[in-house]
């Protein structure tokens, strides 16, 4: 049947893993079973949150990657963190200039990698054990990895803490004393105890109020530049993203439509998805707004557990044509100048 | 164009274990019929507190609305008894939430609670109310509004819930309309149909609006006047034109510098506001924005700037330096 | 350095100041804690227990054991403040030295059962799966059996070789002379059918912390699950836990002179408070020395250590869960 199946893989985006090439994702599926029944669980279909994607990530570079809620972006990010287990799919990380995929590795081998790759959350209010001292929070990663311990370890927090604009007399409170802004520099502190590579950023702005947002942006792009840091930055805010990074990533439904340059994706996007998300972005300025022709989508977006059969975008795209849209897959690939979209409708050369 | 609301001195205290919280200070505003005012500001600026006074929907204890005067109409709402408040909110004034499951009751079809607004404020007898009911749900661009008016809550995703949040909202043909940040929980796709949405009925009901948000960019697009508010006070109102092109409070271009764009050309450092808003309880004597405040003289710590006339009686600021404040 | 003191919203508009002292979370909580009156009453009624049961040999007027025919059924006096047994026995020092049995049981018993319950209900509830099945169908078959009866099976079949294979211990062997070995055996009964009920508390608290995002943070930061348990599940579902630990310290007492009451308990001369009932009301001493608080007296403390320890446990669950109680939401 058709839609089952999912985004047929291009040779990837990018160079296909070339030397700078620090994360490189391979045929990436999650799908969570729905079960019926109390005592015999009938595994009755799945929720396809992500299905079938390939790209890289670039050393030092930041990815953005925006979507609507349920399109499967922040399941991205833990998949290749490895939170959830992916359906299938390879994730490779470059280790000591070889390729490892993440997928393969178990236990120890895996634990002991999470020191490379670490992310940072949403939701600054949550993603804090409210029991823990700010100190021994960001001192954990540190102590389970057996970097440092006790007195090092807590002068090495306090370091952090400056690092990231806190005053390290803070050490000895808990969390619930600080603001969601603090909190969210506290959180960027533990990612970075460790001397990670790679942060998978999940909306790390969306719960902040807007000026605060601003602060841990800036944040983020000095760190970025102090320790060569590489950035999965997940948003669905595409103001942020266009700030903050290289080349962007738009997901609808568990696919990546469209994948771009930043500075090409925004004056230039191919997929009709991305061109009615951009529209659809206020812009503060009424005299902008005044003139701004929208493009309204009709309806929701459908279910991941029954996904539109042919490009799952066409229940609601403006352009669909039928017997085209609705029955094949688009293929996800380049139009040149690695502007990579999964539409038939745009040609080869549009990029 | 009469006016519709008057706002004058407007306070708010909530009574708790850790002190008194002062979320609304001295506000005073204006709305004209028909008009549509933004009300900007971040989460603890005392925005919806602001506008829950006006509906008389302050949870007591802990809160008070302890002065001020709140004119609807040619009558004041503070002196109005719960029958006669009752009345006035849900039939003269309708309020929208950001999460409408809130308002929603689960257990009742769409039908039943439309309905239910028609025949008590209007009078209509069952099967007139189903019709109004699903004429309604055409109205907000509900699919086969027909079928679905029999529907339960949980049944609509969370933009057809807001749709259907403001159907019944528009049964009781209401005067004014407060949204309390409605499209904050939708996505951006989804959130443009329903602005587009209340701009329409706007015109057709010819209803006022105030828009509660935080979000700049939605208020440049809906709003004919913006309100900023920070710390419990108005700190600047503006026609919205003037206000993005030449905010006179450093708060509000504070707000707009720090904002990412969608058309930034080249890419910038942001510029944040430093530094955390004030406690409430223990609030501070002179302007409350002023420990953040790039410009910020001795004055602005010793003595508070009342919210004045600027370049114009429509443009107001309460900052002492709102001359040198500049795009 | 200013603190975050701003308040946030709280649900539609309710607006709630955040909690900003610096104060210590202990003196937060004795704060939450004293305010409850009974709650204070009931840490006094416990203290005047543990210390009774700690210094009996030297509060107790007389000797529990030593008997004085001379003085057999007498009426309270100023020497026996209230009388003394068909056999002499001075009834207040009994009640003194039966706290220290209840001292030795009750916690030995909660103990037991808790550190079960702990263990199997967070491995059930963190690891899932099979394991969460195999441990969660054993607990519903225990819990389906009344416990009382199962330590009475428990008792009647295996007590007396098991009391047989200790005394040919010489380590154990004066644990048996002591009369505590047996209920020992007995108490062991009670908490392996004490347990299921905590494990599933526990695993319920357990699921709802674990799908919490600090969680999730502490595995993607390198954490193995043993220290996520321990260091980051355990705190956190700690408050209600230790409210249900105080409860069944209450429970324990009630089982223990109950048990000794049936005679499968403590056995005379060593006293109980439930095998001085027994005792009391069987000879129908009570009655034909017209003296009741005989059966009362013992009946009454247990009762009072019951509510005792049950106002407790409502006292610290107001301190231990700042949201109850405040009355601003």
């Amino acid at each position: 049947m058709a839609s089952q199946v999912s985004q047929p893989q291009a040779a990837t985006s990018g160079a296909a893993s070339s030397q700078d090439t620090l994360v490189s994702i391979r045929g990436l599926k999650k799908y969570f079973p729905i079960t019926k029944g109390i005592i015999f669980q009938r595994h009755v279909g799945d929720i396809k949150a992500v299905d079938g994607l390939s790209f890289d990530i670039k050393k030092g570079e930041t990815l953005g990657m925006v979507g609507e809620s349920g399109c499967g972006k922040s399941t991205t990010g833990r998949a290749i963190l490895q939170l959830h287990k992916p359906t299938a799919g390879e994730v490779l990380f470059r280790d000591n200039g070889q390729m490892v995929d993440l997928v393969k590795m178990k236990g120890e081998d895996l634990r002991k990698m999470r020191r490379r790759i670490q992310m940072i959350f949403q939701d600054p209010y949550a993603s804090l054990n409210p029991r823990m001292t700010v100190g021994n929070i960001i001192a954990e990663p540190l102590e389970v990895h057996g970097i440092l311990k006790g007195k090092a370890a807590q002068e090495r927090v306090q370091e952090l803490l400056q690092v990231v604009g806190l005053n390290p007399y803070f050490v000895n409170r808990y969390p619930h004393e600080f603001s969601g802004g603090q909190r969210q520099r506290i959180g960027v502190a533990r990612a970075l105890a460790v001397n990670p590579d790679f942060i998978v950023c999940d909306e790390p702005i969306s719960a902040l109020d807007v000026s605060i947002q601003a602060q841990v942006i800036n944040l983020l792009e000095d760190l970025q530049a102090q320790f060569d840091l590489t950035y999965l930055f997940i948003s669905h805010d595409l103001s942020a993203v266009r700030h903050i990074s290289d080349r962007v990533a738009v997901m609808y439904l568990g696919w990546i439509v469209e994948l771009a340059d930043r500075d090409t994706m925004y004056r230039n996007p191919l997929h009709p998805y991305t061109k009615a998300l951009l529209s659809a972005v206020p812009i503060p300025d009424p005299a902008i707004e005044a003139k701004r022709e929208r493009i309204i989508l009709t309806g929701d977006v459908p279910s991941p557990a029954r996904p539109p059969a042919g490009c799952r975008f066409h229940t609601r795209c403006p352009i669909a044509q039928k017997g085209l849209c609705d029955v094949q897959v688009p293929e996800f690939r380049n139009v040149g100048n690695n502007h990579f979209v999964a539409c038939h409708l745009v040609p080869d050369g549009a990029g | 164009m009469g006016t519709l609301l008057d706002v004058k001195n407007l306070n708010t205290r909530f009574y708790t274990q850790d002190g008194v919280v002062n979320a609304v200070n001295d506000v005073s505003f204006t709305l004209d019929e028909g008009e549509t005012l933004a009300v900007v500001g971040e989460s603890g600026s005392g925005k919806s507190v602001t506008m829950l006074s006006v509906m008389r929907l302050i949870a007591s204890p802990p809160g008070r609305i302890t002065s001020g005067e709140i004119m609807f109409d040619g009558r004041d709402l503070l002196k109005l008894d719960d029958d006669e408040i009752r009345q006035i909110r849900g039939n003269r004034i309708a309020m929208i939430f950001q999460d409408p499951m809130t308002s929603l009751n689960p257990v009742l079809t769409i039908n039943q609670q439309i309905s239910e607004v028609l025949q008590l404020h209007l009078g209509m007898d069952k099967a007139a109310a189903k019709r109004r009911a699903i004429e309604l749900l055409e109205k907000v661009n509900i699919p086969e509004a027909a079928r679905r008016v029999d529907d339960y809550p949980h049944q609509f995703s969370g933009g057809m819930r807001q749709r259907v949040m403001i159907a019944m909202m528009l049964a009781a043909n209401p005067q004014l309309l407060i949204a309390d940040e409605p499209t904050t929980a939708l996505d951006v796709t989804i959130s443009a149909q329903i602005l587009d949405l209340v701009k329409r009925l706007k015109k057709e009901v010819g209803m006022a609006v105030i828009w509660i948000t935080h979000d700049l960019g939605v208020v440049a697009g809906m709003a004919d006047r913006v309100i900023v508010m920070y710390a419990g006070r108005i700190v600047e109102q503006a026609p919205v034109g003037e206000l993005y092109a030449s905010p006179r409070h450093p708060y509000a271009l504070g707000l707009l510098k720090s904002i990412p764009r969608l058309d930034e050309i080249r890419k910038e450092k942001l510029e944040p506001i430093e530094g955390l808003p004030p406690d409430l309880i223990n609030y501070p004597t002179g302007c409350p924005f002023a420990p953040r405040c790039p410009y910020a003289i001795q004055k602005c710590l010793e003595e508070r700037p009342p919210l004045a006339p600027t370049t114009s009686t429509k443009h107001l600021s309460a900052c002492w330096r709102w001359q040198d404040v500049k795009r | 350095m200013a603190v975050a003191q701003g308040v946030r919203p709280t649900g539609q508009g309710a607006w709630v100041p955040q909690a900003t002292s610096r104060r210590s979370r202990f003196i937060d909580g004795w704060r939450r804690f004293s305010r409850h009156k009974l709650a204070v009453l009931g840490l006094f009624i416990v203290g005047a227990w543990i210390v009774c049961g700690l210094f009996a040999p030297w509060i107790a007027p007389y000797s529990y054991r030593e008997n004085n025919l001379a003085v057999s059924q007498q009426l309270p006096s100023a020497e026996h403040w209230l009388g003394t047994d068909r056999l002499g026995r001075d009834q207040l020092s009994r009640l003194i030295w039966a706290a220290r049995t209840a001292l030795i049981v009750a916690p030995f018993a909660v103990t037991v059962s808790f550190a079960l319950g702990l263990i199997f209900g967070s491995l059930a509830g963190y690891l899932g799966g099979w394991v969460e099945g195999i441990i969660m169908r054993v607990a519903d078959v225990l819990l389906a059996f009344p416990g009382l009866l199962f330590a009475l099976l428990l008792s009647v079949t295996l007590k007396p070789r098991l009391v047989s294979m200790m005394e040919a211990s010489s380590v154990l062997k004066d644990l048996v002379r002591s009369g505590y070995a047996e209920l020992i055996i007995v108490i062991l009964a009670l908490s392996v059918v004490g347990w299921p009920g905590l494990a599933r508390l526990v695993r319920a608290q357990v699921l709802s912390s674990k799908n919490s995002l600090y969680i999730e943070a502490a595995r993607a930061s390198g954490v193995n699950t043993w220290r996520v348990i321990r260091q980051h599940i355990l705190p956190n579902i700690l408050a209600p836990i230790i409210v249900v630990l105080s409860m069944s310290l209450g429970g324990a007492v009630v089982a223990e002179s109950g048990l000794s009451f049936l005679g499968l308990g403590v056995e005379p001369p060593i006293p109980s408070w439930g095998n001085m009932i027994y005792e009391n009301a069987s000879n129908g001493l009570w009655r034909t020395a017209n003296a009741p608080y005989l059966v009362w007296a013992p009946g009454a403390i247990v009762s009072l250590l019951v509510f005792a320890f049950s106002f407790i446990g409502d006292g610290l669950n107001e301190a231990l869960n700042p949201q109850i109680g405040e009355g601003s939401r």
